[in-house]
């Protein structure tokens, strides 16, 4: 999606523009957004007989004509709206941009757009692209490039790859939030890879993809096909917007991958990029699907977690790349299922439960000295990813006896160092003086005392 | 996208006069020339006239340049499809830009028949005929485009034309039904049945990229057919042919022809 060039946009301007006030559906244009190649995008609000309580006040409207199309041109665009249909229909999550409706455009007055396929999604305040041409706050970089990361987790995960991952498809809300957008290329899994059409952004495309066979059901992408393109904007944000391959069109800096690709040039990175970012980008952008499959969305993540330079100085850590502990992995679609089903326990009846604390890695299972390395971390919010501004000062250690109060069954999911993982969560009691509770994930112990399920805890 | 195929054919070369077939990747250079123990070339071009190193040729983004390293001679790079159109390479110019995606390059010789190799430019970008008049440069685009002028264009229409008129239990044409059905339609005249089949090998190769047959199957039978309903399959499939360009064939001919002719 292109956002048009100054108010009015002049160039090209398609002639079937919806105008201010035309009723789609149960939508009112307000203003045109943007022109892509097969789409328009409108902004909407309920109109205002339907305002129902569910309604959000404004979202835009993806609009794919279909009129006038040849049959096989318009099977693409269906194809194309099917899969954000699909997508948004399977795995709703709150870093991937939410599918409302959709619904078939009945305009018996225009013929043009008569049977155009609408796509009703939340609106964002604006994209990545956007924010990189006006200048990302440096506090903003590493938060931002932590949602992709979510976005990107949850879509694996789920056992998707986006395939078409650049800052024009980063959504950015009024509250600062990140969204992934535009699935219209996403793909589902079989096994290790899925097929996606043969398009594709020249900026983002991985070396390989340069000279993938084209199939009968297109081109063969796999999830780290978007984990070199999250390197790619890993660089952006942090370099001004810049990508580290040189050149002064998206061909020429397409050519710069392949030599990279085929190891006839070296990565030669921005040193704006600070170091973490940049350690963190040279594993995204490995010249192989090989090299590049080892780091996953949710290990980048956990590094992430567990590695913002914000939060302790890089000096102090180990190795560049320990990976410490948890990998903070994206919330659960289902999360919300537990919020209906419980009422909050009465505060005369507190079971507790006793849990020993369990620490995966080994060498820390025999020392009592508690050194700091070895501690483990209690969160504040079990449904928030596990960074380091979401943990409680008291660390606790292998050994450790702690009073659980409740549980929460699904809160983040957690993998730990033996790849164990689970959404559970037990709500500990902290020693006075400290915060009321911390949260300790289930794989931290191998105790499961019957205890209550948590109240769904509210965000702070 | 991956660069060039520079292609020596068979008898203009060292070596016993074999074709000589060479792929470079962008930054990639390939040296010609007589070449010698001391100056080695990638592209031996066997004839007096030429000297040990006569020229380089550079991959550069999806086109590439052309280095005249004679002092005295200047070489051609012809467009095969232009209705004449060419460049002439002066001596001691260093990386013209040769924007063509089919080039002849004509060096001359002392005897009537001048050294002749090819260059195929297959990454050239184009934009998506509904992408037009927006900046490009960070759209979604076709991974694999098409020149709509080109002849091997020309040859995939006629391929997937069956298909198109809606005719879709009809085989896909065989070479010597597309030499009938271009016949006297192209700029450069007539094509042989052996040209056609040089433009399906391109489609299939360096554009598409089909994957490798199965030579692991020798029951497969007709190998190159595969190959053409393969080629007309994605080409209908990803919307590479529409029924648009359908308009670039010479009106049909013959009575299947005049009752499918679509009301316009």
């Amino acid at each position: 999606m292109t956002p048009l060039h100054g108010p009015g946009g002049t160039t090209g301007e398609p002639a079937d523009l919806l105008p201010s006030g035309y009723r789609a559906g149960e939508w009112a244009v307000s203003e045109l957004i943007g022109v892509g190649g097969w789409s328009t995008v409108y902004a909407a609000r309920p109109s205002g007989r339907t305002g129902g309580p569910a309604r959000p006040a404004e979202v835009a409207l993806k609009v794919m004509p279909t009129a006038g199309l040849a049959p096989r041109q318009a099977r693409r665009i269906v194809e194309s709206a099917h899969r954000e249909v699909e997508l948004g229909r399977r795995t709703g999550h709150p870093r991937l941009i939410g599918l409302i409706e959709s619904f078939v455009l009945r305009a018996p007055d225009r013929p043009s757009l008569d049977g155009a396929i609408v796509l009703v999604m939340e609106r964002a305040a604006r994209s990545l692209r956007e924010l990189l041409d006006a200048g990302v706050p440096e506090a903003d970089r590493g938060r931002l490039i932590e949602g992709i990361c979510e976005g990107l987790a949850h879509l694996h995960r789920s056992g998707w790859v986006h395939a078409d991952l650049k800052p024009e498809n980063v959504l950015l809300g009024r509250d600062g939030s990140v969204k992934l957008s535009d699935f219209g290329l996403a793909t589902e899994l079989t096994g290790t890879h899925g097929y996606a059409p043969p398009l594709g952004t020249l900026d983002y495309l991985p070396p390989e993809r340069w000279k993938a066979p084209l199939g009968a059901l297109g081109v063969q992408v796999r999830p780290s096909a978007d984990i070199w393109a999250l390197g790619i904007v890993i660089h952006e944000v942090f370099a001004s917007g810049t990508s580290p391959f040189a050149g002064a069109t998206p061909v020429a800096r397409g050519a710069a991958v392949q030599e990279y690709g085929e190891g006839r040039a070296p990565l030669r990175m921005d040193h704006a990029v600070p170091p973490f970012w940049r350690d963190l980008a040279a594993d995204c952008l490995a010249p192989t699907h090989e090299a590049r499959a080892e780091h996953t969305a949710d290990s980048l993540l956990g590094r992430i977690a567990a590695g913002q330079p914000t939060r302790r100085s890089r000096g102090a850590r180990p190795h560049g790349r320990a990976r410490t502990a948890l990998l903070a992995v994206a919330l659960c679609a289902t999360a919300g299922a537990t919020l209906s089903g419980e009422a909050p326990r009465k505060e005369a009846f507190r079971p507790t439960g006793e849990l020993t604390v369990f620490n995966a890695e080994r060498r820390c299972q025999d020392r009592t000295d508690r050194d700091l390395h070895c501690s483990l971390g209690l969160a504040i919010d079990p449904t928030r990813p596990y960074t380091p501004g979401n943990v409680v000062p008291t660390r606790v250690w292998h050994g450790d006896v702690l009073t659980a109060e409740c549980q929460l069954p699904h809160g983040l999911p957690i993998v730990d160092e033996d790849d164990l993982r689970s959404t559970r969560w037990f709500r500990v009691r902290l020693p006075s003086g400290s915060a009321p509770a911390g949260w300790l994930p289930a794989v931290r112990t191998k105790d499961r005392p019957p205890l209550p399920n948590c109240p769904y805890p509210t965000a702070p | 996208m991956s660069g060039v195929v520079v292609h020596l054919p068979q008898g203009s070369g060292a070596d016993g006069g074999e074709p000589v077939t060479l792929r470079l990747g962008p930054g990639e250079v390939a040296r010609f020339g007589r070449g010698s123990p001391t100056t080695p070339v990638e592209l031996r071009l066997d004839d007096d006239a030429v000297s040990r190193l006569a020229g380089e040729i550079r991959v550069t983004d999806d086109h590439w340049q052309l280095t005249n390293h004679s002092t005295s001679h200047s070489y051609l790079v012809e467009n095969p499809e232009g209705a004449g159109e060419y460049l002439r390479v002066q001596p001691r110019r260093v990386g013209a830009p040769i924007p063509f995606e089919f080039s002849r390059v004509v060096l001359p010789t002392r005897s009537q028949v001048p050294v002749v190799f090819q260059v195929f430019a297959p990454d050239h970008v184009y934009l998506d005929p509904d992408a037009t008049g927006v900046l490009w440069g960070s759209r979604t685009v076709m991974a694999y485009s098409l020149d709509e002028t080109a002849t091997y264009f020309l040859v995939l229409v006629a391929l997937c034309e069956p298909r198109l008129r809606d005719q879709s239990r009809v085989a896909v044409p065989t070479t010597p039904q597309i030499v009938e059905r271009l016949n006297g339609h192209t700029t450069s005249g007539a094509l042989t049945a052996r040209a056609i089949s040089s433009h399906i090998d391109y489609l299939a190769e360096q554009k598409l990229r089909i994957g490798p047959p199965d030579v692991h199957d020798p029951g497969k039978g007709d190998r190159r057919n595969g190959k053409r309903e393969e080629i007309v399959g994605l080409a209908l499939r990803f919307g590479l042919v529409r029924e648009e360009h359908l308009a670039l064939l010479p009106p049909p001919t013959g009575a299947a022809g005049r009752e499918r002719q679509p009301a316009r």
